[in-house]
Formats: structure tokens, sequence, C-alpha cells
């Protein structure tokens, strides 16, 4: 009975070290076609032996200022302790309003949050036992939808008083970008 | 001695893993440009369909009664209640019963935007032509005569010169169709137009004697663009002011124009003098002692904004509104005195939420205020309004007083209220 007990016990121990929490937190830098803009992540899950998945949240400056949520998921490969990972992340993001993002419609100007996206590798150096610093290069894809009216500047007491009003348009932004991102794990 | 070790291990693994982590920013910085935004704007395309317009002209004139869509201007005389339908036609209203109005007929007027009722008369504009219609049975109006190209701003739906109605080309219908295209961000902002015309404009003419049509001179409200002052017609476009003989009540006689001033928006007649709405002021014009040619009187500018006006002996009341069509930031109702119109004077304004139309009856002034719905206010003291009663639960565009009951367009419908007792103001019907 000892020997039971002290083998459950010893599966016990092994079972709480299976899964791990971790926090990866970045900075990047986003490129595109526009100008080249920052973004913050901070990622926080699970790590189950070379496997990692966890729910991120961040900012990105790219364009349209939004708030990136998404689930992270991650392979490492290596037996050393520096190690070569893959990752991909998916999950939606929402426009967040700032003053130099000019609107695009005269009247009813409103954004709808789009995909967010992402796929890339990248390199797991140990620091120490807690501490490792990561850098990756990834693929990175968000969408924004603008929608609104564009006014017709009618005579007074014009649209849209009684009448229908002009249509509503959109504008989807597909952003296609590179990131370098760089950060803490821990 | 474990901790400097690590230290210097740490230290040494960040600079010897440096290249790990510069290379792909360097990949990042150099590949950016292969990636590209792929921007697009989705809007719709409306193509006209035209018609010749000696045959547009035939479809002018009544026809069985039909749901009301979109409410436009709004025309009380006698018993009546004529409603327009932006540049479709008007619906006429038996209003005997204002508990149970009944919709009676249309008149299919394609391109109409404003209307007025003089006696037997209505004038109603159909794109560029002024027709004259018999109301004598209003349920079925007979369009008598076509003064063409009367409204040139409404000019843009002709696709040709004008030479004569068998070689005009008018708008008569949209074909819409969705379209997306390469988009790049404005940096400025939204894009708008300018295109001539009042879509939207409304208006209401008043009978001051509500028991007879023939005869009667109408009295249009606080968003007319069309005024009747003894025997002439006065209406207004984007900057003009036109003057028509109407002595002849089914043949208008075109007089003259003039400038009064850019993005004109109503105007109110009252004892023979026209009180004009701009976006940047109010001009006051005599047009009794010169009625072809309305001389001008005065002017009083104000804050930019969308701006009907109603007036007294003593003073014009003006709602200014912040609508984007009219470039505005103010919700306001102006009170100006008006005894001397060359030294026109702001007596106070009061801030609104988003006023429209108004209306005047005795010292009761009534103002449609948006979404906050119609308010009523005891204005025998113009220096302190005093709210008798606010009626919330309608989207109140435009009003109309006559005899104790307020017709109200709102946004969803025409309502109809009793305040002839103002300590018991209820509703009576809603069409």
């Amino acid at each position: 009975m000892a020997i039971v007990s002290a083998h459950c016990f010893g599966q016990q121990k092994n079972q709480s070290r299976r899964f791990q929490f971790h926090s990866i937190n970045n900075f990047g830098l986003i490129n595109g076609q526009a100008d080249p803009a920052l973004q913050i992540q901070t990622i926080n899950g699970l790590q189950h032996k070379s496997w990692f998945g966890g729910i991120g949240l961040g900012l990105d400056y790219y364009r349209l200022r939004s708030i990136p949520l998404f689930v992270d998921v991650r392979k490492e490969f290596g037996k050393t302790k520096d190690r070569f990972f893959l990752f991909a992340d998916a999950g939606t993001n929402f426009y967040w309003k700032r003053d130099k993002d000019a609107k695009q419609f005269y009247e009813e100007d409103k954004f709808k949050n789009g995909f967010y996206g992402e796929v890339g590798a990248g390199y797991k150096i140990k620091l120490n036992q807690k501490f490792s610093l990561i850098s990756s290069l990834s693929f990175n894809y968000k969408k924004l939808i603008e929608k609104g009216r564009n006014y017709f500047y009618c005579d007074p007491m014009a649209c849209p008083i009684t009448s229908l009003p002009p249509p509503e348009e959109k504008i989807d932004y597909n952003l296609n970008r590179l990131v370098f991102k760089a950060g803490i794990e821990f | 001695m474990v901790k400097s070790t690590c230290k210097t291990n740490c230290m040494e693994k960040i600079f010897l893993s440096f290249k790990k982590i510069i290379v792909p920013a360097l990949v990042a910085a150099l590949f950016s440009g292969c990636v590209k935004d792929k921007i697009t704007h989705t809007y719709q395309v409306r193509t006209p369909v035209y018609q010749v317009l000696s045959k547009f002209r035939e479809q002018i004139k009544s026809m069985p009664a039909s749901n009301i869509g979109s409410r436009g201007k709004m025309t009380v005389a006698g018993n009546y209640i004529f409603i327009s339908e932006l540049y479709k036609g008007i619906h006429v209203i038996d209003n005997s019963n204002p508990a149970s109005p009944k919709n009676v007929s249309f008149i299919n007027v394609p391109g109409n935007e404003d209307m007025s009722i003089v006696g037997n008369t209505l004038y109603a504009d159909a794109y560029s032509d002024l027709v004259t219609f018999d109301i004598t049975d209003p349920a079925n109006a007979v369009a008598k005569n076509f003064a063409a190209n009367v409204f040139p701003d409404h000019a843009i739906y002709y696709a040709g010169l004008y030479t004569s109605p068998d070689s005009i080309n008018v708008v008569v219908d949209w074909i819409v169709h969705d379209t997306t295209v390469d988009y790049v961000p404005n940096q400025g902002g939204g894009i708008y137009f300018y295109p001539p015309g009042c879509p939207n404009c409304m208006t209401i003419a008043q009978n001051m004697n509500a028991s007879t049509l023939p005869g009667a001179a109408g009295t249009n409200g606080s968003l007319s663009r069309f005024a009747t002052v003894n025997n002439y017609l006065y209406t207004v476009s984007y900057s003009q002011l036109s003057s028509f003989d109407i002595t002849n009540r089914l043949a208008p006689v075109y007089k003259t124009n003039f400038t009064v001033d850019w993005h004109v928006e109503t105007i109110f007649p009252f004892k023979g003098r026209l009180f004009v709405g701009t976006n940047n002021g109010m001009y006051m014009y005599d047009a009794e002692a010169s009625p072809s040619n309305p001389t001008p009187l005065g002017e009083f500018t104000h804050v930019r904004g969308c701006d009907p006006v109603v007036a007294d002996d003593n003073y014009a009341y003006v709602t200014i509104n912040d609508s984007s069509a009219c470039l505005g930031f103010n919700n306001e109702l102006q009170i100006i005195n008006v005894q001397n119109f060359t030294n026109s004077f702001l007596v106070k304004s009061y801030q609104l939420t988003h006023p429209i139309g108004l209306s005047k009856d005795g010292n009761n002034l009534f103002i449609c205020d948006g979404s906050d719905g119609l308010k009523i206010f005891n204005a025998a003291d113009v220096n302190n309004l005093q709210l008798i009663k606010q009626i919330k639960d309608i989207n109140a565009v435009d009003i109309i007083t006559i005899n104790g009951l307020a017709i109200v367009v709102a946004t969803d419908g025409v309502y109809q209220y009793d305040y002839s007792d103002l300590n018991n103001i209820h509703p009576v019907s809603k069409l």
C-alpha cells in the first residue's frame, strides 16, 4: 500500500508538471505597404512539453489602430535549451479610434471588427530557469471594415430628413504585413 | 558565485545570439515591399433611366391611393392634407375627420420636391417644370399647365439642351447596382458632392380659411420653399428667388429671379413680407410694394446651419440645426426682433436638441425637435419661453397648426394632436 501510495504521489507530482503557465510578451515592428508601425502583445497560456496554447491580446498601430484578440498555438523544436519554434495565431481585432485616422465617410462613419491572423517562426533563447528571450518573424494579416455614407451636400433641410439617406458604403481594409517581434517569455 | 555566473552566461547568450534576433528584423525590413495591402471601396452606382419629357408629362395625373413611402412636404388646404413623397408625387388625404384620416388618391408627379396651394390650384415642381393642377376635386387633380425649365437647378436631370418637350430626356428611374473598386484612403477625410436641387426640403402650406378651398390663399409654414402673397407665387432654389404672376391661377407667368445668397433653404410669407432663410442668415423682402420683384428690407446673419423661419408682427423665430447638409454646428432657436427690418437684432437664443420645423399660433410656439419630439412653448415673453408640453415619442420633423389641431410630420408617420385645450394636449390620430 505504501508503494502504491508513493507511486501515485509520484504520478501526481509528474501530472502537475505536465502543464505549466507561460507568459509571452512582445514588442513588434510591423512592416508593410504603409509606414512601419509598432505592435505590443501579451500571450498567456499553458505549455505542455513542446506545445504551447494561449490567448493573446495586443495593440496594433499599423494604418488603423486596433486591439487584436486571438488564440496562439506554438510548437518548439530541438532538444537543447535554445529552441526554434513555429507559431500560428487566429482571432479578431477591434478598431480603437484615434484622431490621426481620417474618417472616410462624412456621415455615420463606423468600424466593424475583422479577422486577425499570423503565422511565423522564431527562436527562443533560454536565459535562466525562468526567463527566455524570444524573437520571431511572421506574416500577419488584419482586416477591418469601415462603413458610412458619402454625403451629398444638398440644399438645406436636405437629406436625410424624410427621404431615403444615401446608401451605405464600405471600405474593406485587408492589411498584409511582415512583423518582427522580440520579447520575453517566462 | 552562482549569481555572477548566471549574469555572465546570460549576457554572453544575448550577445552571441544577437544575430538570431537581428536577422529576422532585417528580413522583415528588406521584404516588407513584397507584402501589399488590399483596400477596396464598395458603393452603389445609380444609372439613370430616361424618358422623353412629353411622355413624362402624360404620367402626371391622379391615380388610386397608395401607401405613403418616405414623407416629404405637407400642405393643408380645407379638409385635405397633401403629403409629398420625394421625387414620386403627392398623396391626398381626406382629413374631414381628423380622428380618422383617409388616403384617397395619389398625384403622380415624378421629380417632385415642393408644392403650394392657392384656392383650387396646386403648384408643384416636376424636375425643372412648374406644374399647375386644378384640385377642385382634390381626389382627382388635373394637370393644367406646364411651365418649362422654371427650376434650372433641377436641370441636372435633363440630358440635353431644352428645345421642346419631345427632345428633352428626363430621368424617370434609376438602375442601382453595387460596385467595388480599389481605394486609397483619403487623409483629408470623407468626400461629398454638391449637386443643385433640394431633394429633401419640406414645406407646409397652411390655408388660413380652413373651411373652403376656393379663393383662399395658402400660407406656407417653416420649411417651405414655395410661398404665395396675393397674386404671386415665390419659389426659392439653391441661391435664387423667383416670382410668378398667378393672377390667372392655372397659368402662372414667370416674372423674374434674383440671387439671395448661397444655400437658400426656406421662404416664409407674413403680411406681404418674405422671410428667406439661408445657411448664413435670414433675408427679408417686401412683396407688396413690388410683387414682381420683391425689394430687400434687411438681413440678419447667424451661425451656419439649416434655419427654417416663421414670423409674427414683431419677431422672427429661426431654428438652427447642425445637419451636415448645412455644415452647421449649433442646435438652437433664435428669436430676432424685426420691428425695424434694417436693424433687426437677436433677442435671445434657446438651446435645443435638433430643431427643424416650427409653427406659431398666437402665443404658442411649436418646435419639432428631432428625436426629442415636439415641444410646445408659451412665447408670450420671448425672453422667457415656458415649456407647456413635450411629446417625446415621435421624431418630429415639421408641423402645421390650424384651428387647435397640430399636424406633425414625423419620420414614421403623420400625427395629429388636439391642442385646443393647452392643459389637455392629446393625440387624435396617426397616419
